[in-house]
């Protein structure tokens, strides 16, 4: 569960989120979309413990991101790149971070093969593709096996069979009874998986509710996200 | 605790800490065969042979912190992974610190030894040891401050090769000031030596804690 | 070629850490002739100074850091890591895109930074010249303008000694370090010439007998003879840097 509380922030003298709040519900795959500078990174940033709002919360399970023990044990995080430094191999990333979190070094194999990255253990992280270094990042992710996952467009940089290989992995997490919040400006992708929609622009939170809910009368999300952006008048519910 | 192995398994599986480690004690090794092939040619190189040597190689002690420091923020956006497996911020530091003065700590003694000893000297092996493991903790301290490699090692080079020498030179006052003072003299600037690490780790802490990531 | 010149000293001017280079290059030389005034003042009338014919011209040394970290910088840019999405891409990428042929590029990258600190040289020089003479008036004569061509040489060498290393190592830490701790007050390479007179050839003692006259080397070395043995070190760097640059992967 997720829950974010009129979060506010400032980032010099420019404000990039305005009073931003919104729900993730365990079991629901949450879709978070917006144009490219809406505010879904920063509110995730803030979200993960990564930068501080000026006002506002955001909780994880009832708590500050901060203020968890083991934290990759609750939240696996997929933002951009893979997070390794480029002269480290995959498998010793992967198991700093195991120890990080006291994680047993198994598990640094068991994700390797769930991503399919076995047999590139032992390359330099520097040497990996696009599609290569998300699918390092999401097998960090996952090494807590957290019951919340947190993906900043998860989807960029993965070829099709990879884009199919994640979504399946998505529903099947909220299946599972995950709380799955994923970030997007590809409204098509978006509206194959999700449950749940929030539409942030500008900073601002549009509208939020089920994906049904959100495409209304509009033909597909598309239509909607640009029927609701056009005005400027929208504001946060 | 969890924190410091896995600092511990950063350290060691970052290449290029590795690399400096090897040069660093090479070229103390080639110094300290200078110094001494030069007294017994009857021109010695000038006061202490058994420190001198490592006013130099102290350089790579500089860069051993640097590196392991600004491996964080350079060639790769690690720092968010640390940050989000090890959230709290002011442990994160203090394991960090912990960890490379103990994997300092090795290279610091073999080094020391390799300068003090054949000049006889071994009553000062220990003081040069922790001198040059402050020296490197003060150096990641900077290098976290400023997050990349190459402008923290400017101002640790000027400081420690321009200003400290230039400064030393004028007043004997200000030489028990300076950090660097302490690798020649130990008997002086010791206690500049700690304050000045104590203080930049302290402000590096508070720094790190605040900002975003 | 002009253009990729420009293109090059653009991007160069464009660096933070260039400008820092660029300031204390300038800077430090001057200042510390102020500062050591009182000093030498007293020194020449205790009569224990007595290079005199060096006054000025041996303090630029000190500034010697600002055109090794131009040279650094012009290399250790292009390889930082440009984005965390593909961490192997780096500026160079888009550096090569625009101008694949590698040795032209090299060629434009080592001109824009000659231009620089060659500029740069002069200007220091100038500064600290200037300042000797008014300082020490008749104590100091001006040094013939030969001499202080050499010593814009011997900056723009050094410029160009760092900036190879860092093309073979890819990386600027080892250039900035290894040429800064020997640009120190007693440099590595000074203290090796008391070990063995081979030293004496090694690229930054033999370029200081450009032009510094009275200093205690082991072997006296002609300036012409001194700045072709530095510039011949350069070269054979820069070419060692050059082939692998051409043929490394990006």
């Amino acid at each position: 569960m997720i829950t974010i509380d009129r979060v506010s922030k400032t980032k010099g003298r420019t404000q990039i989120l305005y009073d931003v709040t919104f729900e993730a519900r365990p079991g629901q795959v949450t879709g978070f979309l917006g144009p490219n500078g809406a505010g879904k990174t920063s509110t995730l940033r803030i979200l993960l413990g990564l930068d501080r709002p000026q006002r506002g919360t955001a909780l994880v399970c009832g708590r500050p991101y901060r203020e968890l023990d083991r934290p990759l044990t609750t939240v696996g995080a997929l933002l951009d790149g893979s997070g390794a430094h480029r002269a480290r191999t995959a498998r010793a990333h992967l198991r700093w971070v195991a120890a990080s979190n006291g994680l047993p070094d198994s598990r640094v194999d068991e994700v390797l093969e769930v991503v399919g990255l076995t047999g590139d253990a032992l390359k330099r992280a520097g040497r990996f593709s696009l599609g290569m270094s998300r699918r390092l990042g999401l097998a960090t992710a996952l090494l807590g096996d957290p019951e919340v996952l947190v993906l900043d467009e998860p989807v960029n940089g993965l070829d099709p069979a990879g884009i199919r290989w994640m979504r399946e992995f998505l529903r099947d997490s909220a299946e599972q009874g995950r709380t799955v919040l994923l970030s997007s400006h590809l409204m098509g992708e978006l509206a194959e998986i999700a449950d749940d929609v929030i539409v942030i622009d500008k900073g601002r939170i549009v509208i939020q509710g089920r994906l049904a809910d959100v495409i209304g009368d509009h033909r597909t999300l598309e239509d909607a996200f640009f029927a609701l952006t056009a005005t400027e008048a929208g504001g946060a519910w | 605790m969890n924190t410091t192995r896995a600092e511990l398994r950063k350290l060691v599986t970052l290449p290029s800490l590795r690399l400096t480690a090897l040069l660093t004690w090479t070229g103390t090794l080639l110094l300290t065969f200078a110094y001494a092939s030069a007294e017994s040619r009857g021109e010695p190189l000038g006061h202490d042979a058994a420190l001198a040597p490592l006013g130099y190689t102290q350089a790579g002690f500089l860069v051993l912190g640097v590196l392991a420091a600004a491996s964080e923020h350079q060639a790769g956006d690690q720092i968010r992974t640390t940050l989000l497996a090890m959230p709290r911020r002011l442990p994160l530091h203090a394991a960090k610190a912990v960890t490379l003065a103990a994997v300092t700590l090795p290279l610091a003694a073999v080094t020391a030894v390799t300068s003090t000893v054949p000049a006889g000297d071994t009553a000062r092996t220990p003081a040069a040891t922790a001198y040059l493991i402050l020296t490197t903790l003060l150096a990641a301290a900077v290098a976290s401050l400023v997050r990349r490699a190459v402008p923290a090692m400017v101002l640790l080079l000027s400081l420690y090769f321009i200003a400290g020498p230039l400064l030393r030179a004028r007043s004997d006052t200000i030489a028990a000031y300076l950090p660097d003072t302490a690798a020649l003299d130990p008997s002086r600037g010791t206690a500049a030596t700690i304050i000045w690490t104590l203080s930049a780790l302290t402000l590096a802490a508070l720094t790190v804690h605040r900002r975003d990531a | 070629m002009v253009r990729l010149i420009r293109a090059e000293l653009r991007k160069l001017l464009g660096l933070p850490t260039a400008w820092v280079g660029l300031v204390l290059g300038t800077l430090m030389a001057p200042v510390v002739v102020l500062l050591n005034a009182p000093y030498t003042r007293r020194a020449i009338a205790a009569g224990t100074l007595t290079d005199t014919p060096d006054l000025g011209l041996r303090d630029l040394g000190i500034g010697l850091i600002g055109p090794v970290i131009l040279g650094v910088i012009v290399v250790s840019s292009e390889y930082t890591s440009t984005g965390e999405d593909a961490p192997g891409a780096r500026q160079l990428t888009a550096t090569l895109t625009a101008a694949p042929d590698r040795l032209r590029l090299l060629a434009a990258k080592t001109t824009a930074l000659v231009l620089v600190v060659a500029a740069q040289a002069a200007i220091t020089a100038a500064a600290t010249l200037t300042l000797t003479k008014v300082l020490y008036a008749e104590h100091a004569p001006a040094p013939a303008p030969t001499r202080v061509v050499a010593a814009i040489l011997y900056w723009v060498l050094t410029a160009l000694l760092a900036y190879a290393i860092a093309l073979i190592t890819r990386n600027g830490i080892v250039p900035l370090t290894l040429l800064i701790l020997n640009s120190t007050v007693v440099s590595v390479s000074y203290l090796l010439t008391k070990v063995t007179d081979l030293a004496a050839y090694l690229p930054d003692i033999a370029g200081a007998h450009m032009f510094i006259r009275s200093a205690d080397f082991p072997v006296e070395i002609a300036p012409v003879t001194a700045g072709l043995v530095m510039t011949a070190w350069v070269v054979a760097l820069l070419a060692v840097g050059a082939v692998l640059f051409h043929r490394r992967d990006a």
